[in-house]
């Protein structure tokens, strides 16, 4: 086990070396295969290890290298560990075979070495966090992943848009960091070690405290309404192999961090439970509704993201409710659900982001308005994406349903606790998740209706070709994956050693699968006569795109009837030809709709910083004589001080 | 899998696919007859589906695959499920069948696939069609699940077969509340089966058209589909209903006669329903678009106020 993992690491660390090297004395784009052929072998030696700890339930501890007695830089494969590098393992092997084709589409040499070696970097810091046996190991890989991801996200930095997305991620994502740092001082403050287990001594207050800051930490990281505006930005920016990794992937560290400190280590109380299930429904709800407005491809899913990321939280946050309850079935199913979706989100989301990196990728554009007609166009990739769209619509017999519906059954276990407040939040919960799981459908049928339905918007839509075949194949696999995790949930479920009141979905797959070929058999039996003619339009002469429904006007009721969240404006500016009014010469027609976290509390706290800065390097700027009175008045400060205190 | 489950199967899914055509006929001759017409027999709707499956299939030329598997998926879905909404007997327990979730999906899943075949054709009607569809779809599911929920929290079980049998057992008097909650299965079926405040399911040119719109695009024996789901889809939501609130009749065993009770006292209790369902059409004018979500907070507000009731009592 040990030649193994540590092999896979030493092979990422070379697969990430080579295309440094060959910078260096200028080899050609065969060092770029040879480094994604050895990065696959590496996360598969790793993906074994974790597979076999998570199945024979062995436990996998190994000292790598003692900085000092206290500061060293071990791992340790428990079962919970073992599930997210086994996770990080599939969704990276996926996403480095769609790489082989990505990553040649780039136009400057260099930066396709830089990705290329970056991209290992990035799949290693994140399984190390997972594996890091101490917080000390854990916030040095964290902070090469969140590095590592930042360049990544840099990759085309020429762009002012890129350059909005690295600002945004890199301040968020140190701030996440900071507040892990709170967290991890505290800890070693009060039991004066670094070792994950150790949290357990601490008093229960501080445990509280140490929780907050966690959950910021991590909720930034994992993009949880109001930590999430980086979310969208960078997901947007970076090349898709790298957003399908973060938002398949990345996103999942920081779950896994909240479930390790809060459930594993800490003991949960009550009201924790309800932090988690308040931001997780705020952001499952609030994620969809800004989703169903975003015409950027990425964005989009993006914004789902954290819909999705939302409803694992909600999972957590129910755990916590019902094992302080004691109601061991409900708490099961909110468990097994959050980890069994937090599986499915990356798989399913990672899939959806390198079909729209195809799709992108052949049409030049993020902006759906602009796609449209590429079923024909790009009859694979049309297909996986219709795949992807079903599974995270949560539609039987995919894997979105599986994990969806054991969260749905926890809720309905709310109604044997004997607290009628509780019970209400979690009904009003219970509605809210419905609402957010028919949004996403709504979305859903937006997203692949533009994107892939009707004829080409524009003239790059009707040139777009299918995707070369490693860009197909990557995304196939994790595409066959989210029908096999849906039809045999219950079979999996069971075999990982859970016994859950979930239904079956094998016998409901295998009527659907027979009725359908009944029906298709009796059509073919008739041999019925089928002819092509044009779209019915009341009697048009041609049709043309422009007669299409737009996604504008598709979402538009929703916008109308969530008008309250969007705030939209519309504004109407006209010009005349006469004095009076009556000939319009110019009219302006907008809608905007409010980004209330951007203008109401980034950009205010952004502003407070650049103003507190501003007047301090003011202060700086000055003689000695100001610097000797500086001096002066700390001295006459810390005398007082002392005084006081001493 | 058994033998009493798939005999289950196969007369429940045979008798809501014979049924089904029927019940759209009663509704439309009620609505004429309440507006002084004579209306079309009762059989129209058969003689009309026997009609399509004899015609050709016509696609457009901007159409996709969508387009062709949309109708079978529509049906499968739908029949499949049908199961989960014993009518013909209550069968024995069987991990798979009855979760009142997977079957509200199930139906979202036959709706997903429509909505995206409106948009398949690149018609501006389809298109419109899909988004009313899916907006209304959107704002009526956390009523549908708070219905769901309450009778799942009434009865104590999330499956369906399971509550019929537990009504069947005691007496409606014993669950009040389940009144309340089928004023709000009332009101979630007109939304469904897109009746007359919401939808107007007689018009085809009008702007008023949501469900007719999407399926513009489909003819001949696939159009057939689409409306034999339709059906389908009314006939279970019905008997969902029908069977929550009075069961009685429906037989718990396999036996011949039980089963022709079911049936028969199904029967029945469906016509009745069905008159119901033509005269309240017949009384409402159709609700403007922006105004839907204030009507369907009077369902979401009946099975809150259930609920709330279940929870004090």
């Amino acid at each position: 086990m040990e030649i193994l993992f540590l092999g896979g690491c030493a092979l990422l660390l070379l697969a990430c070396a080579l295309p440094l090297v060959s910078l260096l004395f200028k080899l050609g784009k065969a060092s770029h295969r040879i480094a994604l052929f050895i990065t696959l072998a590496g996360i598969s030696c790793i993906t074994t290890t974790a597979l076999i700890c998570f199945f024979t339930g062995a436990d996998y501890q190994q000292l790598i290298y003692a900085l000092t007695p206290e500061l060293t830089f071990s791992i340790h494969l428990d079962k919970l560990a073992a599930f997210f590098v086994a996770l990080i393992g599939f969704v990276a092997f996926c996403a480095v075979i769609y790489s082989f084709n990505y990553i040649e589409h780039g136009a400057i040499e260099k930066r396709k070495h830089v990705l290329t070696a970056l991209l290992p970097l990035f799949i290693l810091s994140m399984i190390m966090v997972v594996a890091a046996d101490n917080m000390f190991a854990l916030l040095f890989f964290w902070e090469i992943m969140s590095i590592s991801s930042f360049f990544l996200v840099m990759y085309d930095r020429e762009k002012a848009e890129t350059q909005k997305a690295g600002i945004f991620y890199f301040v968020m994502t140190q701030l996440s960091t900071f507040f892990l740092f709170i967290a991890f001082l505290l800890v070693y403050r009060y039991t004066g070690t670094f070792d994950i287990e150790a949290t357990d001594a601490l008093p229960q207050a501080v445990k509280s405290f140490a929780f907050i800051a966690l959950f910021i930490g991590f909720g930034t990281k994992a993009g949880l309404i109001p930590f999430h505006k980086w979310l969208p930005y960078a997901h947007s920016a970076s090349p898709s192999n790298i957003s399908a990794l973060m938002s398949g992937v990345m996103l999942k560290i920081a779950i896994y961090g909240l479930c390790r400190f809060t459930f594993d280590v800490l003991q949960p109380e009550l009201w924790w439970g309800f932090v988690l299930l308040v931001f997780g429904t705020v952001s499952a709800v609030l994620g969809v509704i800004y989703a169903l407005k975003e015409h950027d491809l990425k964005k989009l899913l993006a914004y789902h993201s954290i819909e999705n990321i939302g409803i694992i939280v909600v999972g957590l946050g129910l755990y916590v409710i019902f094992n302080h309850y004691g109601l061991q079935t409900p708490a099961n199913l909110s468990l097994v659900g959050a980890l069994f979706h937090t599986l499915n989100h990356a798989i399913f989301k990672s899939l959806l982001f390198m079909t729209a990196g195809s799709v992108v990728q052949a049409t030049g554009t993020r902006n759906i308005e602009e796609m449209g007609g590429l079923v024909k166009k790009m009859p694979v990739t049309a297909v996986l994406f219709l795949i992807g769209s079903c599974a995270i619509s949560a539609l039987p017999p995919l894997n979105g349903f599986a994990s969806e519906i054991m969260i749905f059954l926890s809720y309905l276990g709310a109604f044997e606790l004997d607290n009628p407040v509780i019970e209400i939040v979690m009904v009003i919960g219970l509605a809210a998740f419905a609402l957010m799981s028919a949004l996403a459908a709504t979305c859903f049928v937006k997203a692949f209706g533009i994107v892939f339905l009707a004829k080409p918007r524009s003239k790059e839509a009707g040139k777009a070709m299918e995707a070369p075949p490693g860009m197909l194949v990557g995304p196939a696999i994790l595409a066959l994956t989210c029908i096999v995790l849906g039809v045999f949930s219950f079979q999996i479920i069971k075999a990982v050693g859970y016994e859950l009141p979930v239904p079956d979905m094998l016998p409901v797959s295998i009527l659907l699968l027979l009725i359908t070929a009944i029906f298709v058999g009796l059509l073919k039996l008739f041999r019925v006569p089928v002819r092509i003619g044009e779209t019915w339009g009341c009697g048009i002469q041609k049709q043309t795109p422009a007669m299409e429904y737009t996604a504008t006007g598709f979402s538009e009721p929703i916008v109308t009837i969530f008008k309250l969240i969007y705030r939209t404006k519309k504004t109407n500016e006209k010009e005349y030809f006469d004095p009076a009014k009556s000939i319009t010469k110019h009219t302006k027609a907008k809608i905007a709709t409010f980004q209330f976290f951007e203008e109401r509390v980034y950009m205010p706290l952004a502003n407070l910083f650049m103003k507190s800065a501003a007047f301090i390097s003011e202060k700086h700027n000055k003689d000695l004589e100001t610097f000797i009175l500086y001096a002066f008045i700390t001295v006459v400060l810390l005398l007082v001080a002392a005084g006081l205190w001493l | 899998m058994n033998w009493n489950m798939i005999l289950y199967i196969v007369l429940n899914t045979a008798f809501v696919f014979l049924f089904a055509p029927l019940l759209i006929s009663l509704i439309k001759k009620v609505k004429a007859l309440c507006q002084g017409r004579h209306g079309t027999p009762l059989l129209q709707t058969y003689f009309q589906l026997f009609k399509l499956f004899k015609k050709e299939i016509i696609y457009s030329d901007n159409s996709s695959f969508i387009q062709r598997i949309s109708p079978y998926l529509n049906i499968a879905f739908l029949l499949v499920a049908s199961i989960f909404v014993p009518i013909v007997f209550i069968p024995a327990q069987e991990s798979g069948f009855g979760n009142i979730i997977l079957f509200l999906y199930l139906m979202v899943c036959a709706r997903f696939f429509m909505a995206l075949s409106g948009l398949d054709a690149g018609s501006t009607f389809g298109g419109m069609g899909s988004s009313r569809e899916m907006t209304i779809a959107s704002i009526i599911e956390p009523t549908t699940l708070m219905a769901c929920a309450a009778i799942a929290f009434i009865l104590k079980t999330t499956d369906i077969p399971q509550m019929f049998g537990t009504v069947l057992n005691g007496s409606i008097l014993q669950y009040l509340p389940l009144l309340l909650v089928a004023c709000s299965l009332f009101i979630i079926l007109i939304v469904e089966t897109a009746r007359v405040p919401v939808d107007n399911p007689e018009t085809h040119l009008e702007l008023t058209m949501v469900h007719e719109a999407m399926i513009l695009e489909q003819s001949g024996p696939k159009l057939a589909l689409m409306e034999l789901s339709y059906g389908i889809k009314q006939l279970i939501l019905m008997a969902l209903l029908i069977n929550i609130i009075f069961p009685w009749g429906l037989a718990t065993d396999a036996t011949v006669s039980g089963i022709l009770i079911s049936v028969a006292s199904f029967i029945v209790k469906a016509v009745i329903l069905a008159v119901a369902i033509g005269v309240f059409e017949s009384f409402f004018a159709k609700i403007r678009f922006f105004r839907l979500p204030d009507f369907f907070i009077i369902a979401f507000f009946l099975s809150f106020a259930t609920i709330l009731f279940e929870l004090l009592s």
